[in-house]
């Protein structure tokens, strides 16, 4: 029996480890560099619905792919937008700045206005307005 | 004549006047809106065009590596200097991206050639001798800027037909003061184009 948990424990253990070696996921509490808090996230796709947030009309375009780094003391963030519809999307984007208590970290960003072509990426990027920030969402809606 | 003809006849012109009334009787109503939404009433250089030049290059100055590096740089704001073939006021872009960056607390800003006046007018208003002397601020105290941050707005416009087509095209640099050395420089392009019918 004794021997039976030792064996689990050493199998626990080097699940744990693998999945801590995991590409994008070395720093406990970030997802692919970008700050997660307690949030349990294993993919890409997971990071997505966590920091996407869809206002107003509802787009079609989708965050595919999305990545931190830090400039300083600052979050710089790089995330691409996949428009995979026949027809040219037009949509409008800002970031939203969170502290780490929750807390609006800066006044709501303007709607920035973006076209994409049918069938194609954009990529974004922005860095934080002040090193209060400490988290983000990215904030997407339609303009059609 | 039949009746139904007079009837006709009537009915035209009360339909005509009832319209005119309606469209005197307009009633004009008034919203607040969205500050910070798209805006796309015309053409011509808008609100979201300005939050988005003034967000832009603040967002990419706080990159650069003399800020990023600095110790709280100063820095100084000179003229944009509108090149487009409209009334744009240029001011409004370099306050916004003060604004930013000194609610960012990453840099501070030296008075700029336009504030001089003011500037010291007070330095020399508070010499005066009703103000106490060991309250009163002294000449040779102001700080120089370490950097200079100016730039061009430009502009191209095309027509055809029902067709209009505006680029905008907005460059800032940062330049060093000391040595002359540009430190940043950063683009922002906008397009819009509006069609008719």
């Amino acid at each position: 029996m004794k021997h039976a948990s030792i064996v689990a424990v050493a199998l626990a253990s080097a699940l744990a480890a693998g999945c801590a070696s995991k590409k994008g996921f070395e720093q406990p509490g970030y997802a692919y560099g970008c700050p997660i808090g307690d949030a349990k996230v294993a993919s890409m796709d997971d990071l997505v619905k966590l920091k996407v947030v869809m206002e107003g009309s509802r787009t079609t375009v989708v965050p595919t792919e999305m990545r931190c780094s830090r400039s300083g003391d600052l979050i710089r963030i790089d995330a691409n937008l996949n428009n995979d519809s026949r027809s040219v999307k037009r949509i409008a984007y800002k970031f939203r700045w969170i502290d780490r208590e929750g807390m609006r970290a800066w006044e709501e960003e303007a709607w920035k206005p973006l076209l994409i072509y049918n069938n194609a990426n954009h990529l974004i990027n922005t860095v934080a307005p002040t090193e209060k920030a400490a988290d983000f969402r990215l904030i997407l809606r339609s303009q059609e | 004549m039949s009746a139904a003809l007079r009837m006709r006849r009537l009915g035209l012109p009360a339909l005509l006047a009832a319209l005119a009334l309606a469209a005197g009787c307009a009633k004009e109503t008034t919203r607040y809106g969205d500050a910070r939404g798209v805006e796309t009433v015309t053409n011509e250089f808008g609100s979201t065009d300005l939050q988005m030049i003034a967000e832009s290059m603040a967002r990419s100055m706080l990159k650069a590596p003399a800020i990023v590096s600095g110790n709280l740089p100063i820095v100084t704001v000179q003229e944009v200097r509108n090149k487009t073939s409209e009334y744009i006021d240029t001011r409004a872009i370099t306050d916004s991206i003060r604004a930013e960056l000194q609610k960012g607390g990453k840099v501070r800003f030296a008075v700029d050639a336009s504030g001089m006046t003011q500037q010291t007018d007070e330095i020399k208003r508070q010499q005066n001798e009703y103000y106490n002397r060991e309250q009163s601020v002294e000449k040779g105290q102001m700080v120089g800027a370490e950097y200079r941050l100016e730039g061009n707005i430009t502009s191209i416009v095309k027509r055809v037909e029902d067709i209009k087509d505006v680029y905008y095209k907005v460059n800032l640099q940062l330049w060093n003061v000391r040595n002359g050395l540009l430190e940043w420089s950063d683009e922002k392009e906008i397009r819009k184009t509006t069609t008719r019918g």
